[in-house]
């Protein structure tokens, strides 16, 4: 049981991060105060919910390139109405900014599911098509952290435990995803859905149902952190969160969430999500250049896909006892 | 009457799968669906399944006409069933795949794992499988997973259950096993409907039969109004022999030879060795340890200690491609996955191993290519409905049958064959023996894996019996009875 549980990637990934903090304490004490940790927790949160959110399209063999444009269409609309109606609370800006990033999902949904294009060519469509929007909207020009009102962006500094706001924002998620991919017949029916699409057929999952919903939810999630990255930047344009996307996928993959389809934990995304966070903080911390943290993160984000692949290798039954 | 379709028909582009089929399923009975490969059993099983909707006809369940749309209406009509191809999930656990689809769930609509686990350890206690609730459905053997989609069908405790070749890579004991359910449901007022190509279990287990041939109704009857010959003749339309002798053939020298085979909780002490125009049989329980050998002899697995000969060479094996350079080629019994690529025409799947016998200066000859898959499609009567179909939609039978020929096209000088004629109709079974006589005539050795008895005692020469990764005995078939082989397979 306990070799079970040093050998499972979930462990492993945990013990990566844990190394690393204290590799990097070491290096750098300042790193490992409360007050940098609890940074590193807040610029990574956005980084956990959209990878949570983008678990679900992998988990059936699909993926979202459109989640970073989609937040930042999201965030740019609601940050213009909120210039020209700035008395609206800003629970109305957030329910607006999620429901426009799931109705942006479900038009990937859509076109995947009913009208048959392969999802590869429609999110890198609405990858594009999504960003120019935001030009068409904005004119290409800013929305700066002065024309906010100061109810808008008030909430994000909120701290509870001294923890921020956008921090419990990513454990409800990850909560709330826990739940939903353990406990609810639509979770489990997404991995098996991912897990062999043809078998799915005979047990009567409706293939099509799935895919729109996981890419609305991938869209809701989306929209969620177009407000939340505006927020805490204080800024919308036409520039925010690009190649975003591609941070999201890469922690998925290091979390183990395989892109065949049906297999990864929410536990392991969060973890990967934590591990790409962590590294994109810590290596600025311990001042290596810039060229470098490149190379090393793209190095730790291989070795660790190395680590995944090796604890999947499958087991042999015992058929001799000797 | 259970279950009445009238006149139920299905078409696929260039394909009637069935035409004006009628079918009745009396209370309390064990049903047989007969017919060679690609009759249009598993079709009519997936129209009963939601899996497909007829193009014409009705089906009535109790006398009343119902609409079967999907899968989730067909089981809560009463209907499951084991289907030919695999519908299991090798991610998620047991538990999960008996489930799937209709997780328990509690009042507050999240899945009830706890319930979930207490009734499949319950079933499979019932079933005496010797398999755990939370293990992955890629940690289990063939036959285990047999028994997860067998406990997936009674789980339900569905009216009807209906089950497509469920023994086909079962071995005797298990089969038994399966016989005691199937009774039992029996005896708890259900029916049962049983698609084999086993005529003598059809003739054990079987209180009726309906026969389909190309897609169109035949016959129907009781069991006990008829004899293995009349069936075979409803089902190919006329009388042929069913076994055909094997061909004499002159066994020469020893060409292969495996010493002290060793590999850590898999095999011990594997030692035979097989010789020039030779046929030898691998008997054993599934589960034995069989394929793992095979596997590593190929290079497939590797193993810890011993040696293998070929011609007197030590030969090192590391990867398949070594294995097929030296002319040794394995059939894996798990051909769907395995052998076959489904998205690419029969044609082309015959031929794919042998591209380059096929091209002149570089260029395949399609001409060539055409002539090859012909003539093994006519030996092994592969039923295509044109040159271009997908090997995927042919019917289970015919995959089998094009992975076998795949392989034969390579021509190696020593062919492992695991489960050969495992889904395969009686026709194409005595085809496939009969080319297996002429290959070892024309001087090739052939070890077969085969958890047939009669087919062991038919067609080899010698034959291992392994039990737990040991070999118990290597017996000449001419000088043994089927009782001996069982009684060391079983460990006695
Ligand atoms: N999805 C499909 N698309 C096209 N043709 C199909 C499809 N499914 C089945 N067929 C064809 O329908 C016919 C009947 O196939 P079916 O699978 O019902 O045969 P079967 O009686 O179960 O044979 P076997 O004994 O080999 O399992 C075959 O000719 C097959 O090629
Ligand atoms: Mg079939």
């Amino acid at each position: 049981m306990i070799k079970k549980i040093i050998t499972s990637r979930d462990f492993i990934l945990f013990a990566i991060i844990v190394f690393g903090v204290v590799v990097v304490g070491i290096a750098n004490p300042f790193f490992v105060k409360p007050s940098s940790l609890s940074d590193v927790l807040t610029d990574t949160s956005i980084l956990i919910i959209l990878a949570l959110s983008q678990m679900l399209v992998i988990l059936i063999r699909a993926i979202d390139l459109s989640v970073a444009s989609n937040l930042a269409l999201s965030g740019m609309l609601i940050s213009l109405l909120s210039t020209i109606y700035p008395e609206l609370p800003v629970i109305f800006f957030i329910l607006l900014s999620c429901s426009i990033g799931t109705f942006l999902g479900v038009l990937n949904g859509v076109s995947i599911a009913i009208l048959k294009v392969p999802f590869i060519v429609t999110t890198l469509g609405t990858l594009s098509i999504y960003r120019g929007l935001i030009y068409f909207v904005s004119d290409g020009k800013q929305v700066y952290s002065s024309e906010f009102s100061e109810d808008f962006l008030a909430l994000i500094h909120y701290k509870f435990l001294s923890l921020s706001f956008l921090f419990w924002i990513a454990v409800a998620v990850f909560i709330l995803m826990y739940i939903l991919l353990n406990h609810t017949r639509f979770g489990r029916n997404l991995y098996s859905l991912g897990g062999n699409p043809d078998a799915a057929k005979y047990i009567g999952i409706n293939e099509n149902k799935y895919i729109i919903l996981a890419y609305s939810l991938s869209g809701f999630f989306a929209g969620l952190c177009g407000y939340l990255w505006v927020a805490r930047y204080s800024v919308a344009s036409t520039q925010i969160a690009i190649g975003f996307e591609l941070t999201v996928i890469s922690a998925c993959v290091v979390g183990g969430i395989s892109v065949m389809g049906g297999v990864g934990t929410v536990i392991g995304c969060t973890l990967g999500a934590l591990l790409i966070g962590f590294i994109r903080n810590a290596l600025p911390a311990v001042d290596i250049s810039q060229f470098w943290q490149l190379a090393i993160s793209g190095a730790i984000i291989l070795i660790a896909i190395i680590i995944n692949t090796k604890t999947e290798q499958r087991k042999e039954k015992t058929i001799m006892v000797e | 009457m259970k279950l009445e379709l009238k006149k139920i028909s299905k078409f696929f582009p260039g394909i009637k799968a069935l035409q004006k089929v009628d079918f009745k399923l009396k209370d309390n009975s064990i049903h047989a669906l007969l017919g060679e490969n690609g009759a249009g059993k598993s079709t009519l099983v997936k129209i009963l399944c939601g899996v497909y909707q007829p193009d014409e006809g009705k089906i009535f369940l109790n006398n009343i006409e119902h609409n079967i749309t999907n899968p989730l209406e067909s089981l809560s009509l009463g209907i499951s069933a084991i289907h030919q191809e695999s519908v299991m999930f090798d991610e998620l656990s047991v538990t999960e795949n008996i489930f799937i689809g209709n997780h328990i769930t509690k009042p507050n609509n999240l899945v009830d794992w706890q319930q979930m686990e207490r009734k499949t350890k319950e079933l499979l206690g019932n079933l005496e499988a010797d398999i755990r609730p939370n293990e992955k459905i890629k940690d289990l053997s063939i036959a285990q997973r047999h028994i997860v989609q067998i406990s997936r069908s009674l789980i339900h405790d569905a009216d009807i259950v209906i089950m497509d070749e469920p023994t086909a890579s079962l071995s005797q004991k298990e089969i038994d096993e399966l016989y005691s359910i199937i009774r039992n449901l029996k005896k708890q007022n259900k029916s049962i409907i049983f698609i084999s190509h086993k005529l003598d279990e059809i003739m054990e287990v079987c209180d009726e039969f309906t026969v389909l041939r190309d897609g169109e109704f035949i016959n129907t009857d009781l069991i006990t109004n008829t004899n293995k010959d009349k069936l075979v003749t409803y089902m190919v339309g006329r009388e042929i022999d069913q076994i055909f002798p094997k061909k004499q053939v002159k066994i020469e020298q020893e060409i292969f030879n495996v010493k002290n085979l060793y590999k850590k909780t898999q095999f011990k002490n594997i030692n035979f060795n097989l010789r020039k125009k030779e046929i030898l049989g691998f008997y054993g329980l599934v589960g034995s340890g069989r394929t793992e050998i095979m596997k590593t002899i190929f290079g497939i697995n590797k193993y810890d200690e011993g040696e293998v000969f070929f011609k007197g060479k030590k030969l090192k094996i590391r990867k398949p491609n070594d294995a097929i350079q030296n002319g040794i080629v394995y059939l894996s019994e798990e051909r769907q996955n395995l052998g076959m690529t489904g998205l690419m025409s029969v044609k082309d799947n015959i031929n794919m191993a042998v591209m380059d016998k096929n091209s002149d200066y570089l260029i395949i000859n399609q001409l060539k290519e055409i002539r090859n898959a012909e003539e093994l499609q006519d030996k092994l009567n592969i039923k295509v409905s044109y040159w271009s179909q997908l090997a995927q939609s042919l019917s289970g039978g015919n995959q089998q049958k094009t992975v076998i020929a795949k392989w034969l096209s390579t021509k190696p000088e020593i062919l492992i064959l695991d489960e050969p004629t495992k889904g395969i109709d009686v026709k194409s079974k005595s085809a496939v023996h009969e080319f297996m006589g002429e290959l070892v005539d024309t001087g090739m050795s052939i070890i077969m894996i085969s958890s047939e008895l009669t087919e062991i005692l038919g067609m080899c020469d010698r034959v291992v019996v392994m039990y737990k990764g040991l070999v118990k005995n290597i017996l000449d078939v001419s000088n043994t009875t089927s009782e001996e082989i069982v009684k060391l397979a079983s460990g006695e």
